[in-house]
């Protein structure tokens, strides 16, 4: 009887008979050919007069069902995803929201069925994502729904594309269709720049196609998509870093050593176990995968195809053309910035931009930190210095005077550091010495960027500084003729050109009597690095490597310490020659001068002097092919290495910072300055940190969470269980006095709570 | 393979050579290449690194060099028989791009005198640069045949937009000890260049231009 009542609700309740189709198609085939007549026969009805004011709503559930089936019946509705595509393809318009979102939603749905492809589904919602945009709208929110429905579905779909292996030939297409879009002029580019930019911040999108895309977005004659283009040059990295910190943050959610902690003490059961293995099991994922970094994290400027011509490009568009006046100066400023960063990044020569930064930099100017962030990212050590020269003649001009703000010359003093960092050589000996007299600046903030100049040049040209400034290193080296002169253009500073500190290891091997060819084999000194690779903690595995070197050889502890000790005393001994030789040439410099240097003993005295130093160049260079040529150094090689650098106190060259890669941040270049403060600042530093400061004893107060104390148990406890017990009756049994001396007492306590 | 031997390698270097002079002998000169892959690098948060060394032997005795020099550097060049270029030639390229392009391709390095190097980036534009053959500079007081020979062994470590990298170091008409020593020499100093040393290398190959790779780390 039930079975025939249902039966018969079959035709009006789709729903059920969805259920029961999914569950045994065989069975109700013949309803479901049923439903697929109707079906068909409400969209042919549809089709005829498709701007039919009706709203379809039994169409869409037509649709949603058959959508659900027709997995069951391939053969019955092979034209069915079809239909559905030219309808939502050519009658977009005529739908009614509803009616379109519901379409949209069932193309998805077979797409996650597989009954249509990943780029099929993609073909029909992107004219659909251009149909809506912005620029063209018609019906006020609806679309705008709409427009986000299609945008996630996309995202979505491209994602579920991509996990496990990348789906090349989906990316392609996509990104294809995505080109089509930036190639018109108008801003339907904004689409394909909000797409890729997602992307990338997922890392499913992470390869120069991509950012080829951006390139093109960036150079868009469209204001907005321009933008959004620079945009993703300059920001989008930073967001891909935070989201994947973001990701491996929630993996932390757990605390290992809490889950261990509970199952030790309470109750053992079956759950806990499992929650506990399933702990461990993320944990051990979390460390492999952080071991693999399979996807290759390379940033957006890095991987653009033509750098140069994008920078000219951009250069040539958006900032000298006739029509930049469509950029407002925010914009212009990131043009700027992202050009520089581009300079800077591949060592471009886009020689137009110095003379297009001195017409902003002037005090007056707004955001003009920004801009003298970007003119400092934009100089690097391949730019002729008679181009950046101008620059920072006109920074010091308009900055760096006696009449100006503290924090004005400070920022000009800042930024002509920085350029000077990446380009050493683009000011002459004058202007240099007159900045550095602002060493003695009453402004800290002045003085502290002048004294940052100084060190700068201390390293880079000590030549250049006065006398009095070039600090005792730099002035020893000039002495004994270790003159490296002025850095030559055109010989890039930031290339390593050997191993700092071979010499010490291969004299050390010397001393410790062993081969050349010995140790390389020895499995020791390879175990290591093997070891460590298992556990691998950041940083400073050297100083545990050679731990685990002594921990070997154990037996024979006392004899290596001895070794050790042999070992450091010449090095120690070298030291103090060395400080004894520099103590004469110092002091030689204080009593002044040229009659004295023209003795004829100190003469030879450094001459002798610098055989020596050439001498022991040459010994270095000698050390170093023999070694590096003879053996292979072993991760124990390296420990000591490192070892003994820092007892030599050779300056740690290794991984020296590429300078010309990094991006100036503008709000540092104008340095620390102290205003004074008015009356409400001084009151709120005051007040600041005191606010939840708690005097007294902590006792009682407890912040986290715990069982009742005995405390508050005795507090709770019935009366009429206490009332028989000493501590109450006694209180009865007490005598005048006592009584007088405990109500005194408790007076005084609460004079003292304040009471 | 968790360790690299003396021993290993020049028994790669001998089979490297019998291929490349008596299995299948080719009418050039093979150039013997050491390819890297790195491991556990994160280019965006370690440091691009970038180094250049001196071996003790020219890799490449064919490379091309050209000067552009000043009529004292030009006259010296071609007393040692290098190809040179005075500022006028250069001049006569008229900033054309495709002539300097045509210039950057037809040499594998390029020298230039101190006095003209900072014009360079003005005569020729980015193109140099661009292509990673920015001239370097020599002076009147240097010796020019000393300085093509460093510009000659010089090779350079730099990571391009892959986590591999490739140098030529030797040939393999040199010895075999030569071989394994330029090999060593150019391998300890790439490792030495990494953030975690051995930990950073993945793989090490030699391989000669038409040979097969072997293995050796």
């Amino acid at each position: 009887m039930a079975k025939r009542r249902r039966a018969a609700l079959l035709p009006t309740n789709i729903i059920l008979l969805q259920n029961l189709v999914r569950r045994d198609p065989d069975v109700y085939h013949d309803e479901f050919l049923q439903q697929y007549s109707h079906y068909q026969s409400l969209r042919d009805i549809f089709l005829m007069n498709p701007s039919s004011s009706d709203k379809g709503t039994e169409f869409g559930e037509l649709i949603g069902f058959m959508s659900a089936v027709c997995a069951c019946y391939p053969k019955e509705t092979a034209t069915f995803p079809n239909d559905l595509k030219e309808i939502l393809l050519n009658n977009h318009r005529d739908l009614s929201p509803d009616l379109r979102e519901k379409i949209i939603q069932c193309l998805t749905m077979l797409r996650n069925k597989d009954i249509i492809t990943a780029e099929s589904l993609i073909q029909t919602l992107f004219p659909l994502l251009t149909a809506y945009s912005a620029s063209n709208s018609t019906t006020g929110q609806h679309v705008k729904a709409l427009r986000h429905q299609i945008y996630s579905t996309l995202i979505s779909l491209l994602k579920s594309v991509n996990t496990g292996a990348k789906n090349q030939k989906i990316n392609r297409s996509t990104q294809a269709l995505l080109f089509n879009l930036l190639e018109q002029r108008d801003n339907q580019g904004l689409w394909a720049t909000k797409v890729t930019r997602e992307l990338w911040r997922r890392g499913i999108w992470d390869d120069s196609r991509a950012v080829e895309l951006m390139s093109q977005a960036a150079v868009h004659p469209d204001v907005k998509v321009a933008v959004a283009g620079a945009k993703f040059f300059l920001g989008a990295d930073k967001e891909r870093e935070d989201n994947f910190d973001d990701n491996s943050s929630d993996e932390e959610g757990f605390d290992m050593g809490a889950l261990k902690h509970k199952m030790q003490v309470s109750k053992k059961s079956k759950k806990k176990v499992k929650k506990l293995d399933l702990a461990v099991k993320a944990v051990k994922k979390k460390n492999n995968a952080k071991n693999i970094t399979t996807y290759l994290n390379f940033s957006a400027i890095h991987l653009l195809r033509d750098p140069q011509g994008f920078a000219e490009q951009i250069f040539t568009n958006h900032l000298t053309s006739k029509q930049n006046n469509k950029f407002d100066l925010d914009q212009k400023i990131m043009f700027m910035n992202l050009i520089s960063r581009l300079i800077g990044t591949h060592k471009l020569i886009v020689l137009g931009i110095y003379t297009y930064f001195l017409k902003y930099l002037t005090p007056k100017q707004r955001n003009v930190t920004q801009i003298m962030a970007a003119s400092a990212q934009a100089s690097h050590d391949l730019v002729p210095p008679e181009s950046i020269n101008p620059i920072i003649r006109k920074l010091a001009n308009e900055f760096v005077s006696d009449g100006v703000a503290a924090e004005v010359a400070s920022a000009g003093i800042n930024t002509i550091r920085e350029i000077l960092t990446r380009a050493p050589l683009s000011i002459d000996k004058d202007l240099l010495q007159d900045l550095t007299e602002y060493n003695k600046s009453k402004s800290k903030a002045v003085m502290m960027a002048a004294r940052s100049l100084i060190t700068l040049y201390r390293e880079v040209a000590p030549e250049m500084l006065q006398r009095k400034d070039r600090g005792k290193t730099a002035s020893i080296g000039i002495q004994s003729g270790d003159k490296r002169g002025l850095p030559q253009f055109g010989v890039e500073g930031t290339t390593v050109r050997n191993i700092p500190g071979i010499e010490l290891l291969a004299k050390w091997r010397k001393e410790q009597g062993l081969g050349n060819e010995e140790g390389a084999d020895d499995d020791a000194n390879w175990e290591v690095d093997e070891e460590d690779d298992a556990s691998d903690i950041e940083g400073d595995w050297v100083t545990v490597d050679s731990d685990k070197e002594y921990d070997i050889s154990d037996d024979e502890s006392d004899k290596e310490d001895e070794e050790e000790n042999n070992e450091e005393t010449p090095a120690e001994a070298e030291a103090d020659d060395e400080n004894e030789v520099s103590d004469l040439d110092l002091s030689s410099d204080e009593e002044q001068d040229e009659e004295e240097k023209a003795r004829p003993t100190k003469k030879s005295k450094m001459a002798a002097a610098v055989e020596a130093k050439e001498q022991e160049k040459k010994a270095a260079e000698q050390a170093m092919t023999e070694l590096l040529t003879s053996r292979i150094l072993t991760p124990a090689d390296f420990a000591k290495l490192e070892e003994l650098r820092t007892e030599a106190g050779v300056e740690k060259l290794m991984g020296v910072t590429q300078t010309n890669e990094e991006s100036v941040d503008a709000t540092t270049l104008v340095g620390k300055i102290k205003y004074k403060q008015l009356r409400e600042e001084k009151i709120a530093l005051a007040k600041e940190g005191k606010e939840d400061r708690s005097f007294g004893s902590r006792k009682g107060q407890r912040d986290q969470p715990h069982s009742t104390t005995n405390r508050e148990k005795a507090r709770k406890k019935n009366f009429v269980m206490m009332i028989h017990k000493k501590a109450v009756q006694g209180k009865q049994k007490l005598s005048l006095r006592d009584r007088q001396k405990v109500l005194t007492a408790h007076i005084t306590k609460q004079k003292k709570k304040g009471y | 393979m968790s360790k690299i031997t003396h021993s290993h390698v020049r028994e790669n270097v001998k089979k490297l050579i019998e291929f490349s002079t008596e299995t299948k002998k080719r009418n050039f000169l093979e150039t013997v290449e050491l390819q890297v892959g790195l491991k556990n690098y994160d280019p965006q948060r370690d440091k691009r690194f970038s180094g250049s060394l001196k071996l003790p032997q020219v890799p490449r005795p064919n490379m091309t060099i050209c000067i552009f020099g000043d009529a004292f550097d030009v006259d010296r060049a071609k007393s040692v028989g290098v190809e040179a270029m005075s500022v006028d030639d250069l001049k006569k390229l008229n900033k054309n791009k495709k002539l300097i392009k045509k210039l950057a391709k037809k040499y594998n390095a390029f020298i230039a005198s101190e006095v003209l190097i900072k014009q360079i980036p003005r005569l020729l534009g980015p193109t140099l640069s661009k292509a990673g053959k920015f001239p370097t500079p020599v002076s009147h007081n240097d010796d020019l045949y000393g300085k093509v020979q460093d510009v000659k062994s010089t090779i350079k470590f730099q990571l391009k937009k892959v986590l591999c990298l490739a140098v030529a170091v030797g040939n393999i008409e040199m010895e075999e000890d030569v071989l394994v020593n330029q090999i060593l020499m150019s391998a300890n100093f790439l490792v030495s260049l990494l953030k975690k040393n051995w930990q950073n290398v993945g793989s090490l190959y030699i391989k000669s231009t038409m040979g097969p790779k072997f293995q050796l780390y």
